[in-house]
């Protein structure tokens, strides 16, 4: 409880005034006659009890003191004298992912990060009291505490590996006596609100980390994949390091690089070798002292070339577009040989469909009538896309916005199918089918459009072949709170351990804390998540604005842990027993 | 307030027929009673011989001793004389307290002893007694006296503070043959009940000293706080009861019938406690007998 400054006086006063008129208003006691009082005067007067006067001035004096010493402890009076002043304290931990960095005492940063916090709570009064906060935007206290469970509160809090630190907003608070600590090793850079006392704890060590690393088909060769990883070594001097990539169905590749300080070194490694599957590079270098960025994770994918089958009139941009898809092979296919084709994975019409449905999935541009889809009404004319649904795997990350079309099939849409684009009159100009065989009708035909011409549209036919033929999406994200854009998603790791996830607007939230490789589940769709750090300013260990700022002193321990509105209460507690053993010997009244 | 129901009942005042006052010393009456006295004379109890005296009364000589040996040899006795008993009631208003009221119980208890001393025809002085002021009832005796007796002592109302010297002074202020004195009180007196039995002690009376007790003052039942108002003098006493005040006051009470009786210990005189929740029969046919003082 906070009192304002005139608060404190005006109870006391209170307090004091009420005590006083209480005994000046006490009623009387009763009257009683009795035969005689010559015993009872004789009995008074080998007792020689004080005068009754005298009685009552004790009586008043005890309960007075009791009185106000309670009132006075609900102020919590601070007196320098006794316990050094009572403060608020703010204490801010930076826990962001390079506090984890081991210091040459084999403990880490954050370990003496949190001795330095609990130094300051040692040093600070006895009725001070404590918010402890982080720059992972989690206050972890709701409120300022006192010592102990500031203490407790201070143990709980641990290094999270989250991107993008930031100072919380606690100064907001408008206390007196408010003092604010940041304990930090300057490397992450927050702003420091001014009037922050800022207490480092950096100290210069050795690190290698993976900076990059990512998997690419090999150009012209959809079946090959090459793995790049990029190390940085930001220690002050040159390292030795070995950096392997391990993966599934064969041997690791291991590499051993030397690495100037403060250089990168970026290697490529043919992975094609490996099965579709997680890839793990990891670099060690002797006394490395941050674990966190020395793995990193990717996805492989399936290395077999997906066929497409081509039926078109002639589009050169399709062609060229479908072409350039990474593993796509494309086979272009004369309409009458449709039915007789076979190997096909995923077929892409042109102005064309069969009377049949075709055996592989389907992707259709303006589709002449078919029993197996859905049924249209003339055309519509000049139209373009104002809406789509956009968690949809096929319109993932792809704007529609500027879609527009001469032409385009009036479609009559039916239940299940799934509108994922329409115009402003609800004309769906970009169908799918739901479940079973798997199609996609768009209404319009490319010449008729200028779909070809947006920027979006291979990615468009590389979601569609995706979604067709059933390829898993990967992710790559940094550890911390991974939004997935599916809905619903169960989150593995590679051990089969559910990770802690919550539902968020369409998407996923959940908290990956760790670098490694997920797979998220939803129904039909799923998707691998790779974690890794993979960022150079956590790697950049001594980079770190306090390098140049002297150790600072150690904080002496508070004098005693005497809090004066406990003393208070103790008091008034052993007056309360004197008034009690004094009134039941009525030496008081 | 007088009583509106008879003293004694009837069945009570036969059972108090059958008693007599017990006294350890000679009554000095000058009339002839029923009691020893020192005086040899006419009576019953033999007491000794002596040679006969002309003039002596010869119904008195012993015959059998003459012709043993023919000597004249009177025989004397012990000759029985009344008893000038004085009955003194406190009528103080510390006697008008308790449940029942001490008052009352003295009232009772002064009117049994009466009725006996009046069976043994011995001359029954009674006197309330209040402060300085003493009333009596001039000396009767016999059984036929016994109605006036009792009419006087349920006349009898509370009156001011408790003036024992004072009273035995002003009564005894008049010649009055040596006697039983017997005092009917609860000594609550602000002045000392040792000027007064000082003065009983100089008259070189037999006294007997009822102490009447109300169980509401040997164990009183009072709020922690309270103002206890004297009855007689009206001086207030602030208390805070406690448990140990309680028991100092039960204390006091107590030695002050202990020091009543020490001093009527000392000097050969009858003392017993009366206590008002004690039945009258089992008072005077019990207790008085246990003690003494009716036969």
């Amino acid at each position: 409880m906070t009192l304002p400054a005139v608060a404190p006086i005006a109870l006391i006063g209170a307090v004091a005034l009420m005590v006083l008129l209480l005994y000046l208003f006490k009623p009387s006691p009763r009257r009683l006659i009795v035969s005689s009082t010559l015993i009872w005067r004789r009995v008074l007067r080998a007792r020689n009890r004080a005068p009754d006067r005298l009685r009552w001035w004790i009586s008043l004096l005890l309960a007075m003191l009791i009185a106000l010493g309670v009132a006075s402890a609900l102020t919590r009076p601070a007196l320098d004298a006794l316990g050094a002043t009572a403060e608020r304290v703010v204490l801010v931990l930076d826990n962001s992912a390079t506090l984890a960095t081991l210091t040459s005492d084999g403990r880490t940063r954050w370990e003496h990060a949190q001795a330095r916090a609990r130094e300051i709570i040692a040093s600070g009064g006895a009725d001070s009291s404590y918010l402890v906060a982080d720059t992972q935007r989690s206050i972890a206290s709701p409120r300022f505490e006192e010592p102990v469970a500031a203490l407790q509160t201070l143990a709980g809090l641990r290094v999270m590996p989250w991107t993008d630190p930031l100072f919380p907003d606690v100064l907001a608070i408008r206390e007196p006596n408010l003092r604010a600590w940041f304990i930090t090793d300057g490397v992450a850079p927050i702003q420091i609100p001014p009037g922050v006392v800022t207490r480092s704890v950096f100290q210069i060590a050795d690190n290698v980390g993976i900076t990059a690393f990512d998997v690419r088909a090999v150009p012209g060769d959809a079946r090959r994949h090459q793995a790049f990883v990029q190390v940085l070594n930001a220690s002050p001097g040159v390292k030795r390091v070995e950096l392997q990539v391990a993966g599934v169905g064969r041997s690791p590749m291991i590499r051993t690089l030397d690495i100037a300080a403060g250089t990168v070194a970026g290697e490529t490694f043919d992975v094609s070798a490996f099965s579709s599957g997680p890839l793990r590079a990891l670099v060690t270098a002797p006394r490395d002292a941050l674990a966190a960025d020395d793995a990193a994770y990717a996805y492989l994918p399936p290395s077999r070339a997906i066929r497409v089958g081509l039926v078109s009139s002639g589009d050169a941009a399709l062609e060229r577009t479908l072409r350039l898809l990474p593993r796509a092979q494309l086979l272009l296919v004369p309409p009458q040989r449709v039915s007789a084709r076979s190997g096909v994975d995923v077929w892409v019409f042109d102005r064309y469909a069969p009377a049949q449905p075709p055996l592989a999935p389907a992707l259709l541009f303006r589709p002449p009538r078919a029993q197996w889809l859905p049924a249209s009404h003339g055309d519509v004319g000049a139209t373009a896309v104002t809406s789509w649904v956009r968690d949809h795997p096929i319109t993932d990350g792809l704007s529609l916005r500027d879609v527009l079309a001469e032409h385009a099939l009036a479609i009559q849409a039916e239940t299940p199918t799934q509108v994922l684009a329409a115009d402003a009159n609800r004309h769906p100009l970009i169908l799918a089918s739901p479940s079973g065989l798997r199609w996609v009708e768009v209404a319009f035909a490319l010449q008729d459009s200028n779909l070809p011409a947006q920027a979006g549209f291979p990615v468009f036919l590389s979601n569609v072949v995706d979604w067709m033929t059933g390829e898993p999406l990967a992710l790559k994200s940094q550890p911390g709170e991974v939004r997935l854009p599916i809905a619903g998603a169960k989150v593995v790791d590679l051990q089969g351990r559910v990770m802690s996830a919550r539902d968020a607007l369409g998407a996923t939230l959940v908290a990956l804390d760790d670098p490694g490789l997920y797979t998220a589940r939803a129904g039909e769709r799923r998707l691998r998540v790779a974690v890794s750090v993979s960022d150079p300013s956590v790697t950049a260990v001594n980079a770190s604005r306090l390098a140049d700022q002297p150790a600072a002193p150690a904080l002496q321990a508070r004098r005693s842990n005497f809090a004066p509105w406990r003393a208070l209460l103790l008091a008034s507690a052993l007056l309360l027993v004197l008034e009690w053993w004094s009134y039941n010997r009525r030496l008081t009244v | 307030m007088a009583s509106t129901t008879p003293l004694l009942d009837e069945s009570f005042l036969h059972k108090l027929e059958m008693l007599s006052l017990g006294l350890r010393r000679p009554a000095h009456g000058q009339l002839k009673g029923a009691h020893r006295s020192r005086r040899v004379g006419s009576g019953m109890v033999f007491t000794d011989f002596r040679a006969y005296s002309p003039g002596d009364d010869i119904r008195n000589i012993d015959w059998g001793a003459y012709l043993r040996m023919d000597r004249l040899i009177l025989k004397l006795f012990e000759e029985e004389a009344d008893l000038p008993i004085y009955l003194f009631v406190d009528a103080s208003r510390s006697m008008d307290y308790g449940a029942p009221r001490k008052l009352d119980c003295a009232r009772k208890l002064a009117a049994a002893l009466c009725y006996v001393a009046l069976l043994s025809h011995d001359r029954v002085n009674l006197v309330s007694f209040a402060d300085a002021d003493a009333r009596a009832l001039p000396a009767r005796r016999g059984k036929s006296q016994a109605p006036q007796a009792f009419r006087f002592l349920e006349s009898i109302q509370p009156g001011r503070q408790t003036g024992l010297h004072s009273a035995l002074r002003r009564f005894f202020g008049a010649p009055r043959t040596r006697g039983l004195v017997m005092l009917i009180s609860d000594f609550l007196d602000p002045d000392g009940i040792e000027p007064g039995f000082a003065l009983l002690r100089r008259f070189r009376h037999e006294v007997v000293l009822l102490h009447v007790v109300s169980p509401q003052e040997r164990e009183p039942q009072l709020p922690e706080e309270v103002v206890l108002v004297d009855a007689e003098d009206g001086v207030a006493s602030e208390l805070d009861l406690t448990p140990s005040l309680l028991s100092a006051y039960r204390e006091a009470f107590r030695r002050h019938g202990q020091d009543i009786e020490a001093y009527c210990r000392k000097y050969g005189w009858a003392y017993m406690q009366a206590p008002t929740d004690v039945p009258l029969e089992e008072l005077t046919l019990k207790l008085l007998r246990q003690e003494g003082l009716l036969r």
